[in-house]
């Protein structure tokens, strides 16, 4: 029992040395800082090597801590100076969009330098150290990092009120305007905040180290656990990220014990209570509204020449297995499929005005589902896929139900830490769902041609259904509680319903692109929920402009194509795509809203 | 010790404001007057930096300020107190106070909390009450010595007797009158003619973003047509 409770101290004070910075960041630029993972990765990475250079002793790891926190502050100033100063103004899934391509060069960076393979660090006697307790023996480096925690509390309560800096700081998160009025230049003030959040994640890094090791998935699973920590917490708020801490850290100790299975579980279900008691976190307050408004999307009808260009690409489509070969009819399926699940986030994003940073979850649902009717059930086609369908919008109606209300950050991170948490669960379920190795042999029983007509009918079907949904009273209403649910709820409109009936059905499109895409592909993987492929997603919409409707298609086709392009052309197509994802965002701070594609007509 | 001069100022595409243009001389109060939706508070906001004039020229003790940062114009010697006062909600009186703090300026004797608590005596019973939890005259209070912990030249005040009560008012005015003695030059926006009578020195009266009456408040006070014309409602 006291040791159980000490492991959770120990996995609290973890989570509290992440989730500070992100919250510390979040509080005073609002920016959702998608890249602190990768800082923490840094941070893992940095020490092992400074750590190797010195000597093995309690003072040698403390001086490397120090080194390690001193070479990431350097890191984060010069990622604030050169980057998220520059998109403070821009709406926040651009901002967030910006920190993930940091999050895929840092991954290739890392993979460049260190290598693939994980490192741990030698352990001298001092890190093996025991100490007896109650009869039990605890670890003594596990002692060490459950001080930190009220420490590191101490500490950052102390600068934020006793300070000059730290007075400056809160009063920057409540008015910045004000702030610059009354002379405080905060480039200054941003730039120190960001490096010092970029310290604590090198701190949480090095701190990893003695009981795990270094590894190149470590970014993403640390910013998901991190989010979570600062969702359940509030936003910005530092006692908030340390009670949730607390309380998720000690969910997963005693929940191993419990119910080994199910920990990820327990962690979603505690933050979907405390998201319907308290929807702004257990000590956050609500944000203003910045509103998703930026994201405008009008919809009208197509214009002749485009509607003519549409049936004649739907033609063209449809002859195109009587003249391609195999290879060219699977590369044009995968588009079909991109087309279907972009066109699902537009509706939900974009005339929905939820951004999710998640879809990949009603994808991913949707093709387990398919995979395991056919596997488990020995179901056929016909009746996977309605599966499939069903299983995303049950899911999507679950989950949407928690989070419609919320606002739009809250929403972007929920719903990545939601399709995150399913990655883990196919993962790691894998008497199921196979593990890694995925379910293999999900095989149409229809012939290439037969199966591509059924996708196209099916993907050009679902869109244009959409689209037509989007035209209807529903899509008026729908875009009405985007932009004033005040006014919409006066003249009668139940906006919570109508966001998740929206929700639902982008959750079931997605769902029928996923099981598609095993049949087309004959298998499915956890990769299928990655966060990649939800980026993938946002890529597509935002390459092709949210504010049409036909930008979500032309962008899945764009997308994809470059895409493979890509792969095919350099082992480095992270590094590259992220780099282009941010000059995107920099040479569109504002938004691909603001732009008119030649391409893209309304 | 400032010239503003044919400033023009937009909302996106809708011209707030045409060509303004005044001079504010070292140690006079000079009030900008005009209704609702005239463009004083535009005019304040332009001066202090948070919008940036199209066209025009901001110069305040002999240096061209226009189009620069507010952090750079606060610096450069002008306190801004806004119309919807803009305390920091969750810091106390004095963290407050703190904020504002900036350098002491040559030849002037740097403010600081204390004789600021003698200035505003309802602040100093006070010091650890959040922003949150102050009354609208305390917060208007607060708001104007915060802004004198910047050791300002000039302080813009954006209609500090609004939604204030009478004794209240009064006591603003006595406090604007100290700081005048104290050698601040003031450049006040008012719809309250009453109270700005018994401030300034000079009136520029605006409607529709553009200057339409501008002379001393003796002449104002003489030219009941203008005040007929311009002021009543």
């Amino acid at each position: 029992m006291l040791i159980t409770a000490l492991n959770g101290l120990a996995a609290a004070a973890t989570l509290f040395l992440l989730a500070s910075g992100l919250t510390v960041i979040f509080g005073a630029t609002r920016i959702v800082n998608f890249a602190h993972g990768s800082l923490y990765m840094l941070g893992a990475y940095l020490g092992w090597s400074i750590l190797a250079r010195l000597p093995h002793t309690p003072w040698g790891f403390a001086l490397g801590a120090v080194a390690t926190m001193a070479a990431l502050a350097l890191f984060g100033a010069l990622l604030e100076i050169g980057l998220l100063r520059r998109i403070y103004r821009a709406p926040e899934l651009f901002q967030l969009l910006a920190t993930f391509g940091v999050v895929l060069m840092v991954q290739d960076v890392v993979q460049h330098l260190w290598g693939p393979a994980e490192l741990s660090l030698p352990r001298p006697p001092w890190l093996r150290g025991f100490v007896l307790l109650g009869g039990a023996r605890y670890p003594r480096f596990d002692l060490i990092v459950i001080a930190v925690f009220p420490v590191l509390l101490g500490a950052l309560w102390l600068g934020f009120t006793r300070t000059r800096w730290g007075v400056l700081v809160r009063a920057a998160t409540q008015d910045r305007d004000m702030l610059a009025a009354l002379g405080v230049d905060q480039r200054l003030l941003f730039t120190s905040v960001f490096a010092l959040g970029a310290a604590l994640a090198g701190l949480a890094g090095i701190l990893a180290l003695p009981d795990g090791s270094a590894d190149l998935t470590m970014d993403l699973s640390a910013v998901t656990d991190a989010f979570v920590v600062v969702v359940v917490g509030g936003l910005g708020s530092l006692s908030g990220a340390a009670l949730a801490s607390l309380l998720l850290g000690m969910l997963q100790s005693f929940g191993v014990l419990w119910l080994p299975r199910a920990s990820l579980v327990l962690a979603f279900a505690a933050m979907a209570m405390v998201l319907a008691l308290r929807p702004n976190g257990l000590l956050g307050r609500p944000l203003a509204g910045r509103g998703v408004g930026e994201v405008v999307a009008f919809i009208r009808p197509a214009p002749r020449a485009l509607r003519l260009a549409g049936w004649f690409a739907l033609g063209a489509a449809a002859c195109a297995p009587l003249i391609l070969g195999p290879y060219a009819l699977s590369v044009l399926m995968e588009m079909l499929i991109a087309m279907l699940f972009a066109a699902s986030l537009h509706l939900m994003m974009g005339p929905g005005g939820m951004p999710s940073f998640g879809h990949a979850a009603w994808f991913g649902i949707g093709a387990y589902a398919a995979a395991l009717a056919v596997h488990a059930l020995a179901a056929p086609l016909p009746l996977a896929l309605p599966a499939a369908v069903l299983l995303a919008a049950f899911a999507a109606a679950a989950f949407g139900w928690f989070v419609v209300r919320l606002s739009g950050v809250y929403l972007a991170m929920l719903t990545l830490a939601f399709a995150q948490i399913c990655w883990a669960i196919a993962f790691q379920w894998g008497d199921v769902t196979g593990g890694d190795n995925g379910i293999l042999g999900v095989w149409p029983g229809l012939g290439v041609r037969g199966f591509y007509w059924l996708v196209l009918a099916l993907c050009a079907g679902g869109t244009l259904l959409l689209r037509r949904v989007l035209a209807a009273p529903f899509g008026h209403a729908l875009r009405a509680s985007r932009d004033s649910s005040l006014r919409a709820e006066a003249i009668g409109l139940d906006t919570g319903r109508l966001r998740l009936a929206a929700f639902t059905l982008a959750g079931a499109a997605a769902g029928l692109a996923g099981g598609l895409y095993a049949f087309a592909e004959g298998s499915v993987f956890p990769t299928y929920i990655s966060l990649q492929r939800s980026v993938d997603a946002l890529l597509m919409v935002l390459l092709g402009g949210v504010q049409t409707i036909s930008g979500p298609i032309l962008g899945a086709f764009a997308y994809t194509g470059l895409y493979d392009t890509l792969l095919s052309l350099t082992d480095y197509w992270r590094f590259v795509l992220g780099a282009m994802i941010i000059v995107l965002v920099l040479a569109f701070p504002q938004g691909l809203a603001g732009v008119r594609l030649p391409g893209a007509a309304r | 010790m400032l010239t503003v001069e044919a400033l023009d100022v937009f909302y996106g595409r809708a011209q707030a404001l045409h060509g303004i243009g005044f001079e504010v001389r070292a140690g006079q109060v000079l009030v900008l007057l005009g209704r609702n939706g005239a463009g004083k508070s535009t005019t304040m906001k332009a001066l202090i930096g948070l919008l940036r004039p199209a066209a025009g020229r901001v110069v305040f003790a002999g240096r061209d300020l226009t189009g620069a940062a507010p952090h750079r114009i606060a610096r450069a010697g002008i306190g801004y107190v806004p119309e919807e006062r803009r305390i920091f909600p969750e810091l106390t009186v004095a963290e407050n106070l703190a904020v504002g703090r900036q350098k002491p300026r040559d030849g002037l004797e740097p403010w600081t909390p204390a004789r600021l608590y003698a200035l505003f005596p309802n602040l100093g019973a006070m010091p650890e009450r959040l922003g949150a939890r102050m009354s609208g005259g305390e917060q208007q209070m607060l708001a104007i010595a915060r802004s004198m912990m910047g050791n300002p030249q000039l302080i813009l005040l954006d209609e500090p007797s609004e939604g204030l009560a009478p004794l209240i008012v009064e006591q603003m005015a006595q406090a604007i009158l100290a700081l005048k003695a104290e050698g601040v030059t003031v450049l006040l926006a008012e719809q309250n003619l009453h109270f700005a009578q018994a401030l300034a020195d000079v009136a520029v009266v605006i409607e529709g973003g553009s200057i339409v009456w501008q002379g001393s408040m003796a002449a104002l006070r003489a030219d009941a047509a203008a005040r007929a014309r311009y002021l009543a409602v």
